[in-house]
């Protein structure tokens, strides 16, 4: 393999604690506009692994998913977002129902819960531990955001931060998915963020706030 | 001639102090669009402090003077711990980080006492105040060193920073990024840097460190405005030592020492850029908003420490 | 000759107690008793030093005279904690002698000098018994005489509550002692410790556990551990200052000999989650004990919690030797164990001297509440100087010697990073961090205990007109003051023969060189400071005294001061779990909130363990009594039936067994 090789695998090997950074930041992140960059920022990292993994292979599909996840993922989603956020003028704190710091060390315990889940399985699968250690603790940090936070937005990311996990998941295993599942995945969360946009602002117009928890007041 | 580069490290450490404060408040007042006072000002300052009178209280005892030199004395003993030019130290052959972080806090306690001896209020305040800071950021600082100290085998510090400069930066594994992150947190609550503590503040409101040194004057308080100075200077410097070592001088000949002066120059030059640019742009927390800052780098430190078992 | 003086010292203890009781009369002979215990105690001292740094072995046997075998012998680690009770009963009993003088008079100052002798001569039955005979009887002493010690102070309600409550878990503590001396029975019924030492391959495991949860329990009683901590705050507060001294600093220590000869010697290596129960129970007890510490603002109470607070740190050195024994790594356990059994005489010096001084402060300022209290440095210069030495040490900082023993813990947690199972590699560093934030703590706490009463302005007239104490009293606190120092600055001279214990009873043990490396540092250090300190000091710095600036009000008066309460605040709140407190706040009058004549503020702190874990223990027991009243019918008939019931049962069980 070539120097670019080898410094594509050590990169590789490196990048899954760059994810655990953006984990534990958007655990204790106080503010919206925090945790979509870290979403961005997550999604370039991804990006760059299937890019890493595409010189690797030589496979013209995985440099197509590149640029999706490039083009959608880490630049077209976090910009609807910012948006939605501008416009609705809504507070831009996170609305959490934990502090800064339970968060974090909340954050940190499902950090080690993905290392004890996954230790077994990866020495049989043959992937390194610490990407499927990341990946599962995406996935449990996304529905952790999800349920933590009260505004509306956060639920959005949260699941768009489920999915990154996902994603990581099959790109440890089996070195990514076919295109075609991935084209209609990410389109799906496309519309969902437009969707929620819309939602967004019905909710605010006729509640006058984003905050979930009031949701109640709809139980009959 | 391993002595003489030693000593001319603390040298170093001491007399460049106060340039670093003059340093960080150049940049900030830049970054707020003012011309800034020259960054020799800490300077002069000191000059004119050492040439006043020491003002003290009639009901003081000998504690309320002797504090600002216990101060001194500590932070510039702190100084001899750490490795600049070359990785090796005056007092780093057998002296470990438990050492360091305690002989600080030796001075931090004489502090406490002479601002409780002042007899006012804004002592006591300040006294107060400043104990919740310090307890809770000791956890998190000594388990971040704690967990470097794993990694490399070793409890000294020169033979931590001696590790580092052997290994690649990108084989850095997370536990480096989370001590870092976890440290970075703890040297801002420890050197009473906003978020934390506005160094520049005196309303009531706003003062922790500040209000413990209220009532000094004088030469005494020329003593604790440099050992302030020198408490952050070695703090930087641990950092880039333990974090970027890379460049020191592996031998005694000039070129390399004077590439090794060069190359920490601007390591700690871009800290203090860094750390102002950190203090512009971030509000001053609530005092009681300080100990969920702790708490998240008592928890970035913690993760530090059993990812040094997990990553093994 | 050694045999000769350890045989003399003994039996002195036991004459002044005759001697104060014959001369009582004679007012011209005050100064006989403390001159005997005194030079007994010196005695002493040189006993248990010898036979620490040689290591010779001594023993004494009573078996001919008394029905149970009664032995006694020193090994090292005995002449250890003998040496640690000599070492803090020689400068209490110096500051006594002019104390007790001072404040008791007639049939109680008599009494004070009988049964402080005795309760001496226990502590000392107990750490150098080599049969369960002579240490339970040490043991029971103990408790007894302290109590009588108390007593002498007054019996008000209150205290025959304190008391009770001290004499029923100390009781309790010790029958589960005397069980796990019984479990050793069968394989040694003589209960010789020799023969225990040998016997115990032939024990089974369960056995060798339930031994080791009884002594655990038993130990921890007397040690304090929460939460079977309760006794301590209630009985070593209203103890007269001599005793409260010696039953923190020395009798919480012979319960940690108890543990470490059954944990370490009878035992030998156990299972690692021996270790992570103590270590636990430590951690535990060092940060409830010192938050408790930091919301007293009574003198004596705060000294009794922060004496649970170090005594969770001993334990947290135990657990960790346990762990590393376990883990068969002797060398690592030998550093733990160093770090634990130094600290023990480093609180007994500190603690001791802590106490003695707060004595001091109330022989002057009649008062041991911090808030009535303030600016004595100024006025008692040698108790304050003392004093401050004392908090320094407590609260860990270098050149002094609590740094070494919390330096050396640090060092075992380290060290831990070395083992293979990932439980003790991970744990054991945690709990670094758990000592960190209890050395912050305790920091903080002294910091507020020498600031506010030593520091600033007197806040009542007592504190103003207070002055010096008399000159044996401060010869004693500066004994103890200079002992901080000379084991902080060079602790090599008790780390080498403390290794020598250690190895005795530690199979593989040797002297770690972390512990080496730091007698060579710490000198260096302390002469830095020192020569900088002193160079800086000695420059001019010229002085001019003004009345600190008052915000343009007429003067500064001292309820302009912080007080122990408010500096406690920030923290108070923070931990505000562990406080639960009870606050209410009285306007009068009621109809004029912005114009009071009186504001009152109270706030009323629960220790949890008492509503939470003692009340419904107490209750469950007390409903489960009066369900048993039921048998007793008072019918004679029904007790016949019982008799013959159980004869009956007896025959099956013979028949079908």
């Amino acid at each position: 393999m070539g120097l670019f090789e080898t410094e594509a695998a050590k990169a590789l090997a490196s990048s899954a604690v760059f994810l655990f950074i953006t984990v534990l930041l958007m655990a204790a992140a106080k503010r919206i506009s925090t945790c979509i960059m870290m979403f961005s920022a997550q999604s370039a990292v991804m990006a760059m692994q299937v890019l890493a993994i595409a010189r690797m292979r030589h496979s013209r599909e995985a440099y197509a998913i590149v640029a999706l996840v490039l083009i959608v993922k880490a630049a077209a989603i976090p910009y609807a977002l910012f948006r939605i956020v501008d416009a609705l003028k809504a507070p831009r704190d996170v609305s959490s129902s934990t502090t800064s710091a339970q968060s974090i060390f909340i954050a940190a315990g499902l950090i080690l819960l993905s290392f004890f889940a996954v230790k077994p399985y990866a020495g049989a699968l043959g992937v390194d531990e610490a990407m499927l250690a990341a990946a599962v603790a995406l996935i449990l940090t996304g529905g952790f955001l999800m349920v933590s936070r009260k505004k509306a937005l956060m639920q959005v990311v949260g699941l768009l931060v489920l999915d990154n996990g996902i994603f990581l998941a099959a790109l440890t295993t089996t070195f990514g998915m076919p295109l075609v599942i991935e084209i209609g995945v990410v389109f799906d969360l496309l519309m969902g963020v437009f969707l929620m946009g819309l939602f967004a602002f019905r909710i605010r117009d006729t509640f006058e706030h984003l905050d979930v928890s009031k949701l109640r007041r709809l139980r009959g | 001639m391993t002595i003489a580069i030693n000593v001319v490290q603390v040298l170093m450490l001491v007399l460049m102090a106060p340039l670093v404060r003059g340093v960080i408040a150049r940049i900030k007042a830049r970054i707020q669009n003012r011309r800034g006072a020259s960054v020799l000002r800490p300077y002069s300052d000191l000059a004119k402090l050492f040439h006043k009178e020491d003002l003290v209280p009639p009901s003081a005892s000998f504690v309320f003077r002797l504090a600002p030199v216990v101060m001194f004395a500590v932070t510039v003993v702190a100084a001899a711990f750490i490795p600049v030019l070359r990785s090796s130290a005056l007092l780093g052959i057998r002296g470990d980080f438990f050492i360091l972080v305690y002989v600080l806090a030796l001075g931090r306690f004489f502090l406490l006492l002479g601002a409780m001896d002042g007899g006012s209020s804004f002592g006591g305040m300040g006294a107060s105040r400043e104990v919740l800071v310090s307890t809770l950021a000791e956890t998190p600082l000594l388990l971040a060193l704690m967990s470097l100290a794993m990694v490399a085998h070793t409890a000294s510090i020169e033979k931590m920073v001696l590790w580092t400069t052997g290994q690649d930066f990108f084989e850095l594994s997370a536990v480096h990024a989370l001590a870092f992150a976890a440290m970075a947190l703890v040297a801002i609550a420890e050197t009473g840097r906003i978020p934390v503590d506005n160094p520049t503040t005196h309303l009531e409101l706003t003062m922790i460190h500040e209000a413990m040194v209220l009532e000094y004057s004088g030469p005494s308080l020329a003593l604790i405005e440099w050992a302030g100075a020198i408490k952050l200077t070695v703090i930087m410097a641990l950092l880039v030592g333990l974090f970027l070592p890379w460049g020191m001088a592996a031998t005694f000949s000039l070129p390399a020492v004077a590439i090794a002066l060069v190359l920490w120059l601007v390591k700690l030059g871009g800290m203090a850029l860094a750390l102002a640019l950190v203090e512009s742009s971030v509000a001053k927390l609530r005092m009681y908003l300080v100990p969920d800052f702790l708490g998240v780098a008592s928890a970035l430190a913690i993760l530090a420490v059993v990812f040094t078992a997990l990553m093994r | 000759m050694t045999q000769a003086a350890f045989n003399s010292f003994l039996v002195a203890l036991l004459l002044v107690p005759a001697v104060t009781f014959i001369l009582r009369r004679w007012k011209k002979a005050r100064v006989i008793p403390s001159s005997l215990l005194l030079l007994s105690l010196i005695t002493g001292l040189f006993v248990a030093g010898i036979s620490f740094w040689s290591g010779k072995h001594l023993a004494v046997d009573l078996s001919q005279w008394t029905p149970f075998p009664f032995a006694l012998s020193i090994d090292r680690l005995s002449a250890f904690f003998l040496f640690l009770i000599c070492v803090v009963a020689v400068p209490v009993t110096l500051f006594s002698s002019s104390y007790i003088e001072r404040h008791y008079a007639g049939a109680r100052r008599d009494w004070l000098w009988s049964l402080l002798p005795l309760f001496l001569m226990s502590m000392v039955l107990v750490v150098t018994a080599s049969s369960a005979f002579a240490f339970l009887f040490g043991w029971e002493l103990m408790t007894l005489f302290s109590a009588g010690l108390i007593v002498v102070d007054g019996d008000s309600q209150e205290r025959r509550h304190n008391i009770f409550i001290y004499l029923l878990m100390m009781h309790a503590g010790a029958a589960a002692v005397v069980a796990a001396f019984l479990l050793f029975v069968p394989q040694a019924p003589a209960l010789d410790f020799a023969q225990m030492r040998t016997s115990i391959a032939l024990m089974p495991q369960s056995f060798r556990t339930a031994v080791f949860l009884l002594a655990f329990t038993g130990f921890g009683t007397k040690a304090g551990i929460i939460p079977l901590h309760l006794w301590l705050p209630k009985a070593h507060p209203i103890a007269p200052t001599p005793v409260s001294a010696l039953m923190s600093a020395v009798m919480l220590k012979t319960a940690i000999y108890g543990f470490v000869r059954f944990g370490f010697d009878f035992l030998g290596p156990g299972p690692a989650w021996w270790g992570y129960l103590v270590l636990v129970a430590g951690g535990f007890s060092g940060v409830l004990g010192i938050l408790y510490a930091i919301g007293e603002h009574d003198l004596k109470r705060l000294l009794a919690y922060s004496s649970v607070e170090n005594i969770g740190i001993i334990y947290l050195a135990l657990g960790t030797g346990l762990v590393f024994q376990a883990n068969h790594a002797p060398i690592w356990a030998t550093l733990a164990l160093l770090a634990g059994l130094l600290h023990c005489l480093n609180h007994a010096i500190f603690k001791g001297l802590l106490f003695l001084g707060a004595g001091a402060i109330s022989d002057s300022a009649h008062t041991l509440d911090l808030e009535e209290l303030g600016g004595l440095l100024k006025r008692m210069r040698i108790t304050g100087t003392a004093f401050l030495i004392a908090c320094c040490s407590i609260a860990g900082l270098p050149l002094l010697n609590g740094f070494v023993s919390e330096w050396l813990l640090f060092r075992s947690f380290l060290a831990a990073s070395g083992l293979t199972t990932l439980t003790g590699a991970t744990m054991l560093p945690l709990a670094a961090g758990v000592l960190a934030l209890v050395g912050g703590l305790a920091a903080a706490c002294f910091a507020k205990v020498y600031g506010v009463a030593f520091l600033g302005r007197p806040r009542s007239d007592e504190a103003e007109t207070a002055c010096e104490v008399p000159r044996p009293m401060q010869i004693g606190m500066v004994l103890l003051a200079a002992a901080c120092v000379v084991i902080g600055v060079a602790p090599g001279l008790v780390l080498a023969p403390l290794s020598a214990t250690v190895q005795e009873f530690l199979p593989g043990a040797a002297m770690p060189q972390e512990a080496a490396s730091l007698s060579a540092v710490i000198p260096w250090i302390a002469l830095s400071v020192a020569v900088l300190v002193l160079a800086i000091a000695s420059v001019r710095r010229i002085k001019r005294l003004t009345p600190t600036w008052a915000c343009g009000l007429p003067a500064l008066n001292s309820r302009m001061q912080y007080t122990a309460t408010a500096f406690s605040k920030p923290l108070r709140q923070v931990f505000s779990r562990a406080y639960k407190p009870n606050r209410t706040v009285e306007v009068l009058p009621a109809d004029q909130p912005y114009f009071p004549a009186s504001i009152s503020y109270r706030s009323v702190r629960t220790t949890s363990f008492e509503k939470s874990l003692y009340q419904p223990a107490i209750d469950a027991v007390v409903i489960t009594a009066h369900r048993l009243r039921r048998l007793q019918t008072g019918n004679m008939q029904v007790y016949l039936l019982y008799i013959f019931a159980a004869l009956i049962a007896l025959l099956m069980f013979m028949r079908w067994s």
